[in-house]
């Protein structure tokens, strides 16, 4: 057996077969290129939610009577809580120089005109990642304001920015779902139509093959490699494609979306594996 | 040699072969000759094991239908050079290749293809084409190659159906004088044919087919 005439069969396909050879390509190509798409909205979808929920906190302030003893056992008591991440203790001092900062471009200082410092020390609480959701924050809050010397209206929280983002993320998982359901099915018509393709354009090589006298090996393995190729062939252009895709959109949205290198590699194998598939259902057809 | 014995097969609609007994010797030549829906092409499709019978058997040199395996058939068509209407010739290939085709995956060794496809297109008259591609050739070179392309592997029986059926009766006679030269060099042949003026007059042995039973 001459593995020569296999690869060069299997390359060959390649020239010889150029429409067809074309349009598995290609057809790969967008299917890839859909899903890829789709993966790289889903990964930064998932990246923005975490971002915008990471942002939720709630602050507690504290009365300028609490002593130093008094706000360290508050601050072990709240460490423990369930839900809790870490705390970070604002002194008085700190709120008024972030106060300034934030409005520094005000020449005026009125706490100097105002003689005393107004602001209340505080601790702002951050939860850990699945308490960050309105029920979670909601938990935490309570467990907060059972607290001895803390009154619930000592404690502050974006109650309606989480209930508003819960349901702007819902409907946002939903849309992205369904769109992937779409995604994976076009991709799947697409590539179901392109086996298609490839059965019949090689119906009659596999038929002129059989009736010579080659054996099974023979008539798979060049096809195979034909399908491996154009698969990978497809998954590059896809890469490429979305690589470019990507560096435009940067220049009109920097810093928005991020993409994983590894997304590539995986086209560029889901492209084999698709050209695999592809070869593999005409040579079953026709074995 | 050659043994169909009691043939009977059906295909799924009903139709098929309902007695079919035929020998062909080394060397030999034989007409199946019957008209369109006979059963020709399917004792051909028995011969090189496309189909299988239900009740008979096919004997082709050591290989009998009855317990050959799935295996083994490509080796058992190798005995056989195959000739059709259509030519089935592979289109996105010259020639030369198309010949070389079956010597390449039947994985002779490169130096005798080169040798073995020049021999068998010179048996053919059409060493000079051996670059064209199908396309470029007319009905009868067409077929011409499909049967140095049946011939390059030496086969001992040739199986031939309908093969002048798409030519014009001129080039349909230079096929079957082909034919008959390779015969006389020693390979047998097995000619499907409803051309009942094709046979009118030949001394060959003549085998009728109708409605799936071979007459004797
Ligand atoms: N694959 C098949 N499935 C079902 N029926 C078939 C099949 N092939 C042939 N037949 C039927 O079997 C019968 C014999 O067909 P076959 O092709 O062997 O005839 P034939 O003698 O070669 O005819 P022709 O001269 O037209 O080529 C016909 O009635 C045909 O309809
Ligand atoms: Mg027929």
């Amino acid at each position: 057996m001459s593995l020569f005439f296999v690869l060069r069969e299997g390359f060959g396909g390649l020239r010889h077969s150029r429409f067809s050879g074309f349009v598995a390509t290609a057809t790969v190509a967008i299917s890839l290129i859909l899903i890829g798409i789709f993966l790289i909205i889903t990964v930064n979808l998932g990246k923005f939610v975490q971002f915008l929920r990471s942002r939720v906190e709630l602050e507690v302030f504290l009365d300028d009577s609490f002593d130093e003893i008094k706000i360290q056992d508050l601050t072990d008591e709240i460490k423990r809580m369930e839900g809790v991440a870490n705390l970070t203790f604002i002194s008085k001092e700190m709120a008024i120089r972030e106060f300034q900062n934030l409005f520094k471009d005000k020449q005026e200082d009125y706490f100097e005109t105002l003689g005393y410092n107004p602001l209340p020390a505080s601790f702002r609480v951050k939860l850990q990642d699945n308490y960050r959701t309105a029920s979670g924050a909601e938990v935490v809050f309570k467990s907060l304001s059972s607290l001895e010397d803390i009154r619930e209206e000592d404690i502050v929280y974006t109650r309606e920015y989480l209930v508003i983002l819960e349901k702007y993320i819902k409907f946002a998982i939903a849309i992205d779902f369904i769109v992937g359901i779409i995604v994976c099915l076009s991709a799947l018509l697409l590539v179901s139509n392109n086996i298609r393709l490839i059965i019949l354009s090689k119906n009659k090589i596999i038929e002129t093959m059989k009736l010579v006298g080659a054996t099974n090996f023979f008539i798979r393995t060049p096809l195979f490699i034909q399908g491996i190729v154009q698969g990978f062939l497809g998954g590059i252009i896809s890469a490429l494609f979305l690589y470019t895709l990507l560096k435009l959109a940067a220049i009109e949205i920097p810093g928005f979306i991020s993409v994983d290198w590894r997304i590539y590699l995986l086209l560029a194998n889901l492209g084999i594996l698709l050209g695999f598939a592809g070869s593999f259902a005409a040579v079953r057809r026709y074995l | 040699m050659l043994k169909l014995h009691n043939l009977k097969m059906r295909y799924p609609n009903g139709d098929g072969l309902d007695g079919v007994n035929l020998e062909v010797r080394n060397g030999e030549f034989v007409y199946l000759v019957g008209p369109t829906g006979a059963g020709k092409t399917s004792v051909l499709k028995l011969i090189y094991m496309e189909e299988f019978p239900d009740e008979g058997y096919v004997l082709v040199d050591e290989y009998s239908s009855q317990d050959i395996r799935d295996k083994e058939i490509p080796y058992l068509r190798r005995k056989l050079g195959i000739i059709f209407q259509d030519f089935k010739l592979l289109e996105d290939r010259d020639v030369f290749e198309n010949v070389a085709f079956v010597l390449r995956v039947t994985g002779a060794r490169s130096r005798d293809i080169k040798k073995k496809t020049l021999r068998a297109l010179g048996e053919v008259g059409l060493s000079h084409k051996s670059r064209k591609m199908p396309e470029e050739l007319s009905g009868g070179e067409q077929q011409r190659v499909a049967i140095a392309r049946a011939i390059v592997n030496e086969p001992f029986i040739l199986l031939a159906d309908e093969p002048t059926g798409n030519l014009d009766p001129k080039t349909a006679v230079e096929i079957l004088s082909l034919l008959d030269k390779l015969n006389a060099r020693g390979t047998a042949v097995l000619m499907a044919t409803h051309n009942y003026e094709l046979v009118n007059n030949t001394s060959k042995r003549i085998v009728s087919i109708k409605n799936g039973r071979t007459l004797n």
